[in-house]
């Protein structure tokens, strides 16, 4: 009698006990008559029972794995995650609003602020503690060119009844700057103010605001900003606007 | 609500995971390790899980990929750093007794995956089905991949003189 060899499939399933009993009499007649390859079958499920024997032992409990921690430290660590993204969020929207609020520090809080404590320091004393005091116009042309820059232009008010008396430096975050003040002779003032934008270089739109009873206009201009400060009456304003006038 | 049904299927797979993912791993902490993020995620896809597929068949199936992704990970990480050397599996005490045993031995010799299909198949008896679709592979790869498996337990278990290049191949 010869017989087929059985199949891979079912030499395993008969080392693994999944055969039924016809096929296990099929496979075992089989190896009955081939002894080398019984050997091997007859090892494959002796080493099959000793695994299952060798691995059966108990591990050490571990609680720790237990579904309901595990469920829970995943819970906590999406939580901490959430925070974690939730307090970013927040750094930015806290961070940007302060940004945001902070955005004329470093360079005054209003434009050209420091231009009218310049004329408050100086003009409402009438000029005393000027750097430079002299009505000549080519003197303090060249005074302030040496000074803040060769391309700042001297407004002429000679016929809005303005002369210079005088000028002083000053010391700003954005750098040197200089006013000169003038005077109609008859107690009224009007302070020019220039200064480099300083490193931010924060140029000015055109424009004006009245502070604590003083009016300043500014602009800038060839990379200056400049001011013109005066105290906010009819004659400041007149004043002002001949000197924006001009400076157009 | 299903939740404590959930928790009280995985606890009773816990000993059973933990098992394979020990001799899997061949670290204890390492197995705890990978058990735990079995755990996880089977709770987190627990609706993605097909009815009709044995929750057992699926766990393995997900630890055992867990575990193919940690060894891919710490095989780039050792060709970054430029060390293909392997560590020595850390065993706990308990193991290391049963070490002495030569089938044990040869068994955690054994590459991961004919571990795996000898834990799979002679151990938890799982189905050849169950194990083509963990593998995913056809039913007869299954068979041959075992054959060679049980050879190879065979071969390292008498101490034939072949395993030490049998190690050096894996």
């Amino acid at each position: 009698m010869n017989l087929t060899p059985p199949s891979e499939h079912d030499i395993h399933a008969y080392v693994d006990g999944h055969l039924d009993d016809p096929r296990r009499g099929e496979v075992e007649r089989y190896l009955s008559r081939h002894a080398e390859q019984a050997d091997e079958v007859h090892g494959w499920r002796q080493d099959a029972q000793q695994l299952r024997a060798l691995l059966a032992g108990d591990l050490a409990p571990a609680p720790a794995l237990d579904p309901s921690r595990v469920r829970e430290r995943a819970r906590r660590r999406r939580f901490v995650r959430l925070g974690m993204a939730a307090g970013i969020v927040l750094c930015l929207f806290v961070g940007g609003i302060a940004g945001w609020a902070a955005r004329g520090i470093g360079s005054g809080d209003a434009p050209m602020a420091d231009a009218m404590q310049a004329y408050r320091l100086l003009a409402l004393d009438h000029g005393v503690g000027m750097d430079i005091t002299t009505g000549n116009e080519n003197d303090l042309r060249a005074w302030l060119s040496g000074r803040v820059g060769q391309d700042v232009r001297l407004p002429d008010l000679a016929d809005a009844g303005f002369r210079p008396i005088g000028g002083r430096l000053f010391a700003t975050n954005e750098g040197p700057a200089a006013m000169v003040l003038y005077d109609d002779g008859s107690g009224h003032t009007v302070s020019f103010y220039v200064r480099p934008p300083g490193p931010a270089r924060r140029f000015l739109p055109r424009g004006a605001r009245e502070d604590d009873g003083l009016l300043a206009n500014y602009w800038s201009e060839g990379g200056h900003n400049y001011a013109v400060v005066a105290v906010a009456d009819a004659a400041g304003r007149q004043a002002a606007d001949r000197v924006t006038g001009k400076a157009i | 609500m299903p939740t404590p049904n959930i928790d009280d299927d995985l606890r009773t797979m816990l000993p059973r995971l933990r098992r394979f993912a020990l001799w899997l791993a061949r670290d204890s902490h390492a197995a705890d390790d990978l058990v735990q993020s079995t755990i996880e995620r089977a709770l987190s896809r627990w609706k993605t899980r097909r009815e009709e597929d044995s929750l057992r068949a699926w766990l393995f199936s997900i630890l055992y990929r867990l575990f193919l992704d940690g060894k891919r990970r710490a095989s780039r990480y050792a060709l970054l750093i430029g060390s293909l050397a392997e560590d020595e599996p850390t065993w706990p005490s308990a193991e290391r007794v049963a070490m002495a045993h030569s089938t044990l031995a040869a068994f955690a010799a054994l590459p991961p995956e004919q571990r795996s299909l000898l834990i799979w198949i002679s151990v938890e008896g799982l189905s050849y089905q169950e194990v083509a679709d963990i593998l995913d592979v056809p039913i007869g790869t299954v068979m041959s991949r075992l054959s060679r498996a049980r050879r190879a337990l065979r071969q390292l278990g008498e101490g034939d003189p072949q395993s030490p290049s049998l190690r050096l191949l894996k």
